[in-house]
């Protein structure tokens, strides 16, 4: 078993979860109060990685790190080396990646919030930034796990972005998922065997935790208030 | 024209001069609220609501003019444009919109917290709660309430809100859609006269919906008919509706 890999698998899943919810929140509520053309943009802008292929994904970002673009040059100022090929680099392909599997389940969470307590909340002299965290995420806050767990699970399971931007060092970017393939390549079946079977009971708790948890959607907006 | 307006009639709780299209409904209104509690009578469909609703803010009219006193919230004219949360207005729409997340008392003191100390909101929620008779119903949550106590939450819950808002001087309006419809006749009566007595001592003006001539009666309000989006008359209700209630005591004769 690879334990420096899963070690930095979970280090990268982790933090990729933290970054993304804080930026999915805000992004989130935003597509939802509206239908206007740049909230369009931004939807199929987020939805992208769900349609291109990771490894388009990935040069994009290698291209964007790297020392043959100005922004490339002016990160590896920023931070003394280049991007690419370290974890830094990694965590932002990460983030981009799993945008959509951590935006999605809450715009369709927020918008399944009745309208009616937004406007009731308001009614009662409420700012906005109020009416959201005491209204709006608390009636959403199975969506909140759905999108923390896929993104989790998401990022454990990335191949093609991992490979082209954070190649295969093992300690910075090998992840599980590269560790499995190396092992194919290998021809150590045995070991792969191991890692395959690890990816596949962290996906599948995961996904058991979504569904097991109802609890969660108990005080959920759809199912209260319908009577007058 | 509206400056001069509201400086000859200093004692306008609220001026509204406004036009809107909305599907069918053409609203073309212009009143000054002077009485601290009117009520809006007219058949379904007149645009009762959608007058409440923009006089909070909901809805932004085609073109016009809405001011609180000398504060204008909405002028089309200077593209003024002030969001409902920071409008000098409480309100309780039709239906109850309970937070369901949330006990009734949690409900009741949601709109207290912005400018009063926590402990004086609670304290007031408390008294508003039993003036609604739900005190006993404090710590359920609104799925386990019937339709007429949910009702009873939703507008106690915005009349906390105004009497917890502002100064003694300058109180919100309160703007109540149909706001005792779905409960009992004498449960009605009851209430009606302690939330009268109520707001009065708390300063708070009230605009009110109903389909209801006792209602109207029974507070003894100023009464803005509505008919197909136009105000029709606008004045003491023994005289405004006159009509009405003759009618319906020759029909209770029969």
């Amino acid at each position: 078993m690879d334990f420096q890999a899963l070690w930095l698998t979970l280090q990268l899943a982790i933090a990729t979860t933290a970054i993304l919810l804080v930026a999915a929140l805000p992004l989130a509520w935003w597509i939802t109060r509206g239908h206007s053309a740049p909230r369009a943009l931004a939807q199929a802008i987020v939805a992208l990685p769900l349609v291109l292929p990771p490894t388009v994904l990935g040069y994009y970002l290698l291209i964007a790190m790297g020392p043959l673009t100005a922004p490339g040059r002016l990160l590896i100022r920023l931070f003394g080396h280049p991007l690419a090929f370290s974890f830094t680099g990694l965590l932002i392909g990460s983030v981009l990646y799993s945008l959509p599997f951590a935006v999605q389940p809450l715009v369709a969470g927020f918008s399944s919030v009745d309208a009616g307590y937004v406007e009731a909340s308001a009614g009662l002299g409420a700012a906005p930034a109020t009416t959201f965290w005491r209204v709006v995420m608390p009636l959403t806050r199975a969506s909140l796990l759905t999108s923390a767990v896929l993104a989790f699970t998401h990022t454990v399971g990335e191949f093609g972005v991992v490979l082209m931007i954070g190649g295969n060092i093992p300690g910075a970017t090998r992840t599980l998922s590269i560790s499995l393939y190396d092992q194919v390549q290998d021809f150590n079946y045995a070991a792969a065997n191991r890692t395959a079977l690890l990816l596949l009971v962290i996906s599948l708790v995961a996904l058991l935790l979504i569904y097991l948890l109802p609890s969660l959607r108990k005080t959920d907006g759809r199912q209260a208030d319908i009577v007058r | 024209m509206s400056a001069s307006q509201s400086a000859h009639s200093p004692a306008s709780l609220l001026s509204v001069n406004i036009r809107h299209h909305v599907g069918s409904l053409a609203l073309d209104v212009a009143f000054e609220l002077i009485k601290p509690w009117t009520v809006l009578f007219g058949p379904s469909g007149s645009g009762k609501t959608t007058l409440l609703r923009t006089i909070q803010g909901f809805v932004q009219p085609g073109t016009g003019r809405i001011a609180r006193g000398n504060t204008v919230l909405f002028d089309s004219s200077s593209r003024l444009i002030v969001p409902p949360h920071l409008r000098p207005i409480r309100s309780a729409a039709q239906t109850a919109r309970l937070f369901p997340h949330m006990t009734v008392r949690s409900n009741a003191v949601y709109g207290s917290g912005w400018t009063t100390k926590p402990q004086d909101g609670m304290a007031t929620a408390e008294q508003i709660m039993a003036l609604f008779r739900i005190q006993h119903l404090a710590d359920r949550m609104p799925a386990d309430l019937s339709g007429g106590e949910r009702q009873r939450a939703s507008v106690a819950r915005a009349v906390v809100a105004a009497i917890t808002s502002g100064s003694p001087d300058q109180r919100p309006l309160l703007l109540l859609d149909e706001p005792f419809s779905g409960l009992d006749a004498a449960l009605r009566d009851d209430l009606l006269a302690e939330l009268r007595a109520w707001l009065v001592q708390w300063h708070v003006p009230v605009l009110s919906v109903t389909h209801d001539v006792g209602e109207a009666f029974q507070l003894g309000a100023e009464v803005i008919k509505l008919a197909e989006g136009r105000i029709t008359q606008q004045g003491p209700v023994e005289s405004v509706l006159a009509e009405e209630r003759l009618r319906l005591m020759t029909q209770l004769r029969d």
